[in-house]
């Protein structure tokens, strides 16, 4: 069998400057598979919107996320095309390639959306560098550039830009389907005239033209790199506008015929009730409740059914194979049991809601409302210095602090979404929510409920006032971006693109969240396991004398101030660092390991109660309050942080734990020490 | 002197011709990437919350911020 053709083009010398970045290091790239060190390198770029990432999935087979909605892209992905089509000793002219021939490899780079070459936002400026800045010799060998056939013009400024550089440049039209429905007829052959460069026609959704597209790159991959269409030697941008809009004015109107006059779309009258001043904030709020019940409803059960699996025949299943093995009753059950089996358990607990979410979330984003949502929430967002868009992943951490992180990837500013990641942690997730109600229940009872409430109009609180804190300060020199959001058009949400996106996430939740969260469980289980005094054997020390009932012990009268200096709940706030679910668990195991007093053995509330009560000095009302705020401000879970530390790096991920953990302590001592004047 | 009116008062669903963009060089240039600027052609279709407006442009909608919408002037094509 031959070795794959490989193709090894000469690229003409382009601009001056060099860049860490560029297109054939792969120093940004994630997907990360290359066809090789000789094969050629393409470059997928286009305007937001324009069916990019899913041609690249179509081409490569890879899941790159994808969506309608700008700035779906924000890394850069590789796979590789393979085809028999892309040979160049390939005479086809359609599909009739022997298919015992050896395919041919290019690695496809599907870089950021961008409407120009002119960077304004770190994703486009990314595209830029790759482009444009970095290495002439570094550079992809051919610049393939999707447009939207229902609005060219959008589209073929980037392509202008472009044509000015000495790079093989192909434009793919997509869209046809769209633009055919609002009556646009295109002439591709005439676009490729005016164009100065080949143009095919492909349906990314539906997978058709591929092959035209194989072809076409086959084509110009062997021919040199074209001259650059001159323009005017005056710098002045508005001159080089000028002439860039007047060149694809004409490439618009040799390439395309539409009808007179403009016909409203579907998509037109859905936007004037979904961004209507009054109307438009109100359905956006229904579509939010519908998330968020979503997730905290629809996920609980599921989330229970797992639980209920793990800790039942499984944990039977597990302790049967220890006895069966002589193992029972030693650590190695302990490990197994309380770490492991609790640890994988809790992250597939997880799973549900993250899928729930993520499917909203791609539903949302295809249909093509979140940027519509982005335009009605834009005002109110804009107090602390976000964009609307940003109110999409503080509405998700009502639900899961965990998603919320991820879906800060919406947003195209890279200061913007690092600002969002660190307010999210500050939105009471419902993992919060189930300890706020067994304290409201047993300190408040019939008014449990307005205290939960209170709690999440706190958040909100703490998340503007923390937003406003920061933007005054470290974020200070972020400038206010006015509106300016090109809305796509509504689309038919697809099975498939719905699962892939899902999935894609999914994944990535779980590749980040496993590895930590079962190795944080694990070393709790292991200071739990280790005693601190003779006597007792490892494994079966009670937690107040082992290494975690020590180490709680000496972090317990840091809270003292606030009213809880207990060392069964600074155990249970340091449980609550993996994840706050296990704040009850803690309590419930530290107060069943201790001598429980007389007629109280089993009664949780009472030990907690009676905790509060001698460590308030008779004051658990505004103790207990102290400690809600505590637990609503203080560090999220550990998967939020492992999620943290992949979207923003492990420097702001540390800052965001000692703010949080400042934040939490200032206002828990303030709430206990003015609330201890009225209670 | 600028003629025509703001986009802000500018009447919907009516041909509008752009004769100015008073917004800082980068926005006027982001705008001008969009088909944006002075001479294009645009349509209002919608108000939106804010006082801000849906623009048509050459076939693309472009939500446009009420601060932005008072820097643009148009007169009726």
């Amino acid at each position: 069998m031959p070795e794959p053709t490989r193709l090894r083009l000469p690229i003409a010398p382009t601009a001056q400057g060099s860049s860490p970045v560029s297109a054939k290091c792969g120093c940004h790239a994630v997907a990360d598979r290359t066809a090789g060190a000789d094969a050629p390198v393409i470059a997928l770029v286009g305007a937001p919107n324009t069916g990019k990432s899913t041609l690249f999935n179509a081409l490569t087979g890879s899941r790159v996320t994808m969506g309608n909605w700008p700035g779906t892209t924000v890394e850069v992905s590789r796979g590789v095309w393979r085809s028999t089509l892309l040979t160049p000793s390939c005479t086809c002219t359609d599909c009739s390639c022997d298919s015992s021939d050896e395919p041919t490899s290019l690695t496809v780079m599907d870089l950021p959306g961008a409407h120009s070459l002119d960077a304004h936002s770190p994703d486009e400026a990314l595209t830029r560098t790759l482009l444009v800045d970095g290495p002439a010799d570094e550079r992809p060998d051919l610049v393939l550039a999707t447009v939207d056939a229902s609005r060219l013009a959008h589209g073929l400024y980037l392509v202008a830009q472009l044509r000015e550089l000495p790079v093989r440049v192909l434009v793919i039209v997509t869209m046809a389907d769209v633009a055919s429905q609002r009556g646009v007829t295109l002439d591709p052959a005439s676009l490729s005239t005016t164009l100065g460069c080949p143009v095919v026609v492909v349906d990314p959704r539906r997978r058709t033209g591929l092959d035209e597209l194989a072809i076409a790159v086959r084509r110009i991959l062997t021919t040199a790199t074209p001259t650059p269409r001159s323009t005017p030697a005056d710098d002045d941008q508005l001159v080089l506008d000028d002439d860039r809009f007047t060149w694809l004015s004409a490439a618009v109107d040799n390439g395309t015929s539409q009808p007179d006059g403009h016909r409203r779309t579907l998509s037109d009258r859905i936007d004037r009730w979904v961004t209507a001043p009054v109307v438009g904030p109100l359905i956006f709020l229904t579509v939010m409740w519908a998330v968020f019940q979503v997730t905290t409803v629809v996920a609980a059960p599921l989330q229970q059914a797992l639980d209920g699996l793990f800790s039942g025949p499984v944990t039977d299943a597990v302790a049967a194979a220890l006895t069966a093995t002589h193992l029972q009753d030693t650590w190695v059950e302990g490990l197994l049991l309380n770490g492991l089996v609790a640890g994988v358990g809790m992250l597939l607990t997880f799973v549900p809601l993250m899928a729930l979410m993520f499917v909203l979330l791609a539903l949302l984003e295809d249909s093509g409302y979140l940027a519509r949502a982005a335009v009605v929430t834009d005002r109110v967002m804009r107090l602390i210095g976000l964009p609307g868009r940003a109110f999409l992943p503080l509405v998700v951490g009502f639900g899961c602090n965990v998603p919320a992180i991820s879906a800060t990837r919406i947003l195209p500013d890279a200061r913007q979404r690092l600002l969002t990641a660190l307010l999210v942690p500050f939105t009471s997730c419902s993992a919060r929510l189930t300890v706020f109600v067994m304290l409201g229940t047993i300190f408040f009872g019939n008014q449990a409920g307005t205290a939960v409430f209170a709690m999440y109009v706190t958040s909100v609180m703490l998340v503007v006032l923390v937003g406003l804190i920061l933007r005054r300060t470290l974020w200070r020199t972020m400038g206010s971006e006015p509106l300016i959001i090109d809305l796509p058009a509504y689309h038919l949400p697809t099975l498939r693109l719905t699962a892939s996106v899902t999935w894609q996430r999914l994944r990535g939740f779980l590749k980040t969240a496993s590895g930590l969260i079962v190795a944080t469980v694990c070393a709790v289980w292991l200071l739990q396991a280790i005693p601190t005094t003779g006597g007792e054997a490892f494994g079966e020390v009670p937690v107040g004398d082992s290494v975690y009932g020590v180490m709680a012990h000496a972090v317990a009268p840091v809270f003292a101030p606030a009213g809880f200096g207990q060392w069964q709940t600074a155990s249970a706030l340091m449980v609550g660092f993996v994840a706050k679910e296990a704040v009850i668990s803690s309590w419930a195991q530290t107060y069943a390991a201790e001598e429980p007093a007389p007629g109280q053995t089993g009664v949780l509330g009472e030990h907690v109660r009676a905790a509060f009560e001698q460590s308030s000095g008779g004051h658990p009302i505004p103790a207990v309050l102290a400690f809600m705020v505590f637990l609503l401000a203080y560090t999220p879970c550990i998967a939020t942080l492992a999620t943290q530390w992949r979207e923003i790096g492990p420097r702001w991920t540390l800052f965001g734990i000692g703010m949080q953990l400042v934040t939490a302590w200032v206002l828990a001592v303030a709430v206990f020490q003015v609330g201890r004047l009225f209670w | 002197m600028h003629t025509g009116q703001s986009l802000s008062g500018a009447p919907l669903n009516t041909p509008l011709t752009l004769v100015s963009v008073a917004a800082s060089p980068d926005h006027a240039h982001r705008l001008s990437t969009l088909g944006i600027r002075e001479g294009s052609q645009l349509r209002l279709l919608t108000r939106t919350i804010g006082g801000g407006r849906i623009a048509l442009v050459a076939g693309s909608r472009i939500a446009l911020g009420s601060d932005l919408v008072r820097l643009l002037r148009a007169e009726v094509a």
